[in-house]
């Protein structure tokens, strides 16, 4: 498109915002702040001169750059103003952004999985060495610390099955034996590409695991090309396309003929949808084909649990009725739902590692109403939220645990009679 | 009344001492902030603000105000910036004061069925705040989930649901503000239907212009047992309009009617897929809300009616979600309209209920003449229309057009007895318009009340009130004796007329005020039920001891004639549902005392009769039942009518007289509770007569209750049950008082008013403190400055210092 038709189809798109403020209690940035700076109206009010400026207004630059991308608003907007305008604010802003708070070596790594499950053990005993030694205010103050901070949102599953099952045993008053699922004796669910993700693969792959083993149960022939690689989402949001180029193609090579890929992180699975270049299989989120497996019989669990959906599944896919269908599928469980469901957690991936304060804050309201639902359990399917929270609920000291959905069902499965 | 403040020194430069007061986070005067906060959702446009405070609490606003007042800055208050009057826009060089950041949330009081919150917390917020406690913030604006409470407050917000519950005023129990020097303020006790000058009257709808909300306390309203949505499609617009009037007239109380026309549903369709039909010209919204069998006995009623009207298809939401979908729909249908045309003009004006059809055939001549597109939504059953005019704001001679259909739309609903805006406020989108509306003598007094709220004309000056010199309507004439206009749904009458008088004639058309005062008064006094005239009743804001109530008077007020103290008569308000056009002089006067102004004439809301009357009595130990019976009884919603009951100790005599509905569900059960509540009590009577037999209940009433000439009137500050105090009492569920006809022992718990004494009102009492009385005094200086109305004693010493 030519640059005069470009900027008509924007300034078409930017009139379609009525300026009537709908959208602002659902962006997280407006909550955390108050600042309507920090709002989708007042970012789209700053994007008509940031697009036309040669050198825009720093202060316009940074609300776009500190735009979280979770596109609540999209959703919320009733004059249909696309995300694709914010986004176009965001790339044009990430350019002059801020240093991260993370060092340029260690936020680079963060896509490999090597390099996240070297930096497990490290978050662990950090964040209890921290808890133990500093208490409260020391580690409020260490939590000052970019490092320091960014490791306590290291989604930490609940690791091998024992301790997994030791913890909702103790939610729940079960106990005995118990069996993990066996695959179904014949498979006939369909072929279906595992899709790895750095996160998933590299922090939580005891849950990766149980995840297998529940659609191996339900009958699904699961197959893990080992030349797969990250979905690219970390390279493209840090400026390096080319990166993000490689690996998508890779990854094209790696699930060529596969009929379906399930991915975990709802953020791979959006990438993997959005790119032409990426895959040609269909990416679907791990949430959505376990709703529509065969699962094998559940056990009656007597919980409150509450949601969290990823923005990336709730705002990017549309995935909202199945986290909760699966959760009714076990008997006994309650579905609670927070207040401000559709806001953003303030995990954010790359974001959350820009602007640590204000992802903290976030974390925080979000624990604090998960909490407030009087849930027994939250559940979340993206590791980022994961850690979020995670660390939300620890630093607000409230008490329900947070575990993937997958390691719930996969409990509930392994506690049926039979 | 002039006032001077302790004297501060005058730094040299404001905005460091803003910026040191709030921290970088707190005042934002980078281009980014100033661009943002130099627009709201009205499209228009003024300046850009010298910066922009956002203070985390109170405290930091007041020092906020202090700064700007003595560097003689102009402050304009804003919330989320949902107006679409442009109230929080700036001119060049103003601060902008937003209170977005005072977002805490009291605990919610189930008892008294209130919460204290911030100015900052979201409408919807405080529904979500309460759901657990089974209450709700009834006042919905379309903009709920963005709109702010202290916005809600300065715009005195309405929405579909207030139709049944009242707009915002009506749920405002107390306000804490600030005025412009940053002084912290008080507007009363917080109890509802108590006599005395409320500012929160005024307050209400000023669009930030005398004071700054920092925190209000609100009523809340029990979640409905049960709702039933009609969707009611209509081939012709007019038919839809004419049905919803017939639909009210006919003595349905649905909780919200709302209607959609073509264009605008054309629009929502696109944008939302809801499945509303597009093929006709109107849906028409009726929402029923109360008891299980209410609600489909109404909604039967209902869909008969809109089917006879002319919308053979009607639709039933099928479950709760369904309805929360169409509810979203239509409350977000204004944004909609961003996909119809690049730019439009919203109106909001308001014409009493029968009118509406006209209103609806008159601007489709309007759109032909001066061709121009509309597409307008309605909250139908309050007679309040946005039609809104498309245009492209690219083309100057398109542009010109709209807005001249938009002026003559707003004409043709002042020529109809409407109002240029039901609740999106003056702004500066109407100061044009606003003389059209208000008589010369009520634009001297809102200027007045200006000059005495915001002397140095420091809070957001240039809105609400165009220059006074302007060409000011003549008010109406005042009218000479009772009309009932029954399908506006409201009743005029010359302050000299008996309310007794006036319910009769309402009465014959199947309607009441819903405030008591159903019998001449007795040559003793204004025994129960049976208070004098409507302009004691303006004056005081409660008909005395009603025998089944339901709202005060303020609530059912909507237009007044008087004369002020200078003997300069003025009208205020409008014979319509919402009005926010200018400061609302008509709810001020409501419980005045008389004390600014004699009340001529004034116009009431009127509900449907309820069709019957009950009356129990009960003998036995009253003082140790009472408990039981007062939790059935506070349980009976406001509407169709609030129970009352009539108490002597000393004689073991209790009854209960309530309205409502012919059928088992209703009397036949409260009747069965009331048993059950009663146990070791002999029940010794109960009978249920139509409620046009009204004439009968003086017969049963004691001696005592129908000649008193003292009543005490008792409020529980906290609007909770209140205990039974003295030997003889009438406790009356809502508006929520206890009235004896002897001096009750002195309680901490209760405000004590003695309303009547020897027949006649006493003297208004002080108000509590936290009430500014210098501004009380400024009131009363202004409008009676040669003391000819009655001036209670706290008012003729001198001044207080504040
Ligand atoms: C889509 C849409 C639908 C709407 N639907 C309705 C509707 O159904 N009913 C309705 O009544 N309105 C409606 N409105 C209008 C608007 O939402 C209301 O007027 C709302 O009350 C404004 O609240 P706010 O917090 O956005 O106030 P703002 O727009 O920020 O301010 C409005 C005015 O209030 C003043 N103000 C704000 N806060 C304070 C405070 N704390 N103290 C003193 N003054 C203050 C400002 O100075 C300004 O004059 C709608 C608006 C939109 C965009
Ligand atoms: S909801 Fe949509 S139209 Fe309204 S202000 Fe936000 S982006 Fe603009
Ligand atoms: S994408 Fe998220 S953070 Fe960005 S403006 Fe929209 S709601 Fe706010």
């Amino acid at each position: 498109m030519s640059e005069t038709g470009l900027r008509n189809e924007l300034e078409d798109l930017l009139r379609r915002c009525v300026e009537c403020g709908l959208c602002l209690p659902h962006c997280a940035t407006w909550l955390a702040t108050g600042n309507e700076v920090q709002s989708p109206r007042g970012r789209l009010l700053l994007l008509g001169d940031v697009l036309d400026q040669a050198s825009p207004d720093p202060a316009a630059l940074s609300a776009l750059d500190q735009c979280i991308g979770c596109r609540a608003c999209e959703e919320a907007c009733p004059s249909g103003v696309p995300f694709s305008l914010l986004e176009r604010g965001q790339q044009r802003a990430a350019a002059a952004a801020p240093e991260p708070a993370l060092p340029g070596p260690v936020l680079r790594r963060l896509d490999r999985p090597g390099f996240l499950a070297a930096l497990r053990p490290l978050a662990n005993t950090g964040q209890d060495m921290l808890a133990h030694l500093a208490g409260r205010t020391w580690r409020d103050r260490l939590a000052r610390i970019a490092a320091v901070q960014v490791l306590g949102t290291v989604p930490r599953g609940p690791g091998s099955d024992q301790s997994l099952v030791a913890l909702l045993d103790r939610l729940t008053g079960n106990s005995g034996p118990w069996q993990a699922p066996r695959p179904a004796p014949e498979p006939d669910a369909g072929p279906l590409g595992f899709f790895a993700g750095c996160a998933n693969r590299g922090l939580l792959p005891d849950t990766s695991r149980r995840l297998r083993g529940l659609l191996e149960a339900a009958g699904f022939q699961i197959t893990v090309p080992g030349n797969q690689d990250c979905c690219g989402a970390l390279a493209a949001h840090t400026g390096r396309p080319g990166r993000a180029a490689r690996l998508r193609r890779r990854n094209r090579r790696a699930f060529a003929g596969a009929g379906r890929i399930v991915v975990e992180a709802a953020g791979c699975g959006l990438e993997l949808q959005s790119r032409a270049d990426g895959p040609e299989a269909e990416a679907v989120d791990a949430v959505v084909v376990l709703a529509g497996a065969d699962l094998p019989p559940l056990a009656t669990l007597g919980l409150a649990v509450a949601v969290h959906d990823p923005c990336h599944a709730r705002h990017g896919q549309g995935i909202v009725d199945e986290p909760r269908d699966l959760l009714r599928s076990i008997p006994g469980v309650r579905v609670l739902e927070p207040d401000e469901a559709e806001v953003c957690c303030g995990a954010g991936g790359a974001w959350g590692l820009r602007y640590p304060h204000l992802s903290e804050e976030l974390g925080r309201r979000k624990a604090r109403l998960l909490a407030a639902t009087g849930a027994d359990l939250i559940v979340t399917s993206n590791p980022g939220c994961l850690g979020r929270i995670a660390d939300g609920l620890a630093r607000e000291s409230v008490e329900p645990p947070i575990l993937p959905l997958t390691d719930l069902l996969w409990y509930a499965a392994i506690r049926a009679k039979g | 009344m002039p006032h001077t403040g302790p004297a501060r020194s005058t730094p040299a430069d404001p905005v460091a001492r803003l910026r040191r007061l709030l921290g970088p986070s707190g005042w934002l005067d980078d281009t980014a902030a100033r661009t943002v906060y130099a627009r709201d959702a009205s499209h228009l446009r003024l300046g850009r603000p010298l910066g922009v405070a956002l203070p985390a609490t109170r405290e930091a606003a007041a020092a906020v105000l202090r700064a700007c007042a003595d560097a003689g800055l102009a402050v304009v208050a804003r919330g989320t910036g949902t107006g679409l009057s442009g109230g929080a826009l700036p001119a060049d060089g103003q601060v902008v004061l937003g209170l977005s950041r005072l977002t805490a949330c009291g605990a919610v009081d189930e008892t008294g069925r209130r919460v204290l919150v911030g100015a900052g917390v979201l409408n919807d917020q405080v529904s979500r705040h309460a759901r657990s406690s089974g209450l709700h913030f009834a006042p919905d604006p379309s903009s709920q989930a963005a709109a702010s409470i202290g916005g809600n407050v300065a715009e005195n917000a309405g929405g579909p649901h207030c139709l049944r519950h009242g707009v915002t005023l009506q749920h405002v129990r107390r306000l804490a503000w600030l005025d412009a020097e940053g002084r912290a303020w008080s507007t009363g006790c917080g109890a509802p239907g108590i006599r005395g000058l409320d500012l929160a009257t005024l307050l209400c709808g000023s669009e930030g212009t005398l004071g700054l909300v920092t925190d209000a306390e609100l009523s809340l309203v029990p979640v409905a047992e049960a709702e039933a949505t009609l969707l009611a499609p209509f081939p012709r617009l007019e038919e839809a309009a004419a049905a919803v009037v017939d639909l009210l007239a006919d003595g349905l109380l649905p909780v919200a009617v709302e209607t959609v026309d073509r264009a605008m549903l054309v629009a929502v369709e696109a944008a939302f897929g809801f499945g509303f039909p597009t093929d006709v010209d109107a849906v028409v919204i009726a929402e029923f809300a109360g008891a299980a069998a209410e609600v489909a006995a109404d909604g039967e009623r209902a869909r008969r009616l809109l089917a006879g009207a002319g919308a053979p298809d009607v639709r039933l939401a099928a479950d709760a979600a369904e309805r929360a979908r169409l509810w979203q729909c239509r409350k977000r249908a204004f944004g909609a309209v961003g996909r119809l045309a690049p730019s439009y003009v919203t109106m909001d004006v308001v014409v009493p209920l029968g009118a509406l059809p006209r209103l609806v055939t008159d601007i489709q001549g309007i759109k032909a003449e001066h061709g121009v597109e509309v597409a307008t939504t309605f909250h139908a059953g309050d007679g309040n229309l946005h039609p809104g005019v498309h245009y492209d704001d690219r083309d100057p001679e398109e542009t010109h057009r709209a807005h001249a259909a938009a002026d003559a739309i707003i004409r043709r609903a002042l020529a109809l007895g409407g109002s240029i805006t039901g609740e999106h406020g003056v702004g500066v989108e109407k100061l044009h318009a606003l003389p059209w509306q208000v008589d010369a003598e009520a634009a001297r007094l809102m200027h007045g009340v200006k000059d005495i709220f915001d002397p140095a004309g420091r809070l957001n000056p240039g809105k609400v009130l165009p220059a006074l010199a302007c060409d000011w309507t003549p008010a109406p004439p005042v009218p000479g004796e009772i009309e009932v206009r029954r399908r506006d749904l409201t009743v005029t009458a010359p302050a000299g007329a008996s309310l007794a008088a006036v319910q009769r004639a309402a009465r014959e058309h199947g309607f009441w005020v819903p405030l008591g005062g159903w019998f001449d008064r007795t040559a003793a006094g204004p025994g129960a039920g049976s208070l004098g005239t409507v302009g004691e009743a303006v004056d005081q804001n409660t008909t005395g001891p009603a025998l089944v109530g339901g709202l005060s008077v303020r609530d059912v007020l909507l237009e007044v004639w008087a004369t002020d103290g200078q003997g300069r008569d003025f009208h205020a308000g409008a014979p319509v549902f919402k009005n926010v056009a200018g400061y609302d002089l008509t709810h001020l006067l409501a419980g005045a005392g008389g004390i600014l102004a004699r009340v001529r004439a004034a116009t009431f809301k009127l509900r449907p009769l309820p069709p019957v009357l009950a009356w129990w009595t009960w003998r036995g130990d009253v003082a140790a039942a009472w408990p039981r019976f007062e939790a059935v009884l506070a349980k009976r919603p406001a509407e169709p009518g609030a129970p009352v009951v009539v108490a002597d100790l000393a004689a073991g005599f209790l009854g209960v007289l309530a309205a409502g509905r012919e059928a088992p569900w209703d009397l036949d059960g409260l009747g069965e509770e009331l048993a059950v509540a009663a146990v070791s009590l002999e029940i010794t009577g109960s009978e249920q007569t139509p409620s046009t037999a009204v004439d009968i209940i003086p017969a049963v009433l004691p001696d005592w209750a129908r000649g008193a000439s003292d009543w005490f009137a008792l409020h529980a500050a906290d609007g909770g049950p209140s205990a039974p105090a003295g030997d003889r009492f009438l406790w009356q569920a809502a508006p929520r008082t206890l009235w004896t006809p002897v001096a009750p022992p002195a309680s901490t718990d209760l405000v004590c008013d003695p309303v009547w004494q020897g027949g006649v009102p006493t003297p208004l009492p002080a108000p509590p403190d936290g009430v500014p009385r210098h501004l009380l005094q400024g009131l009363k200086d202004f409008f009676d400055p040669d003391r000819s109305l009655p001036t209670p004693v706290w008012l003729q010493t001198g001044q207080e210092t504040p």
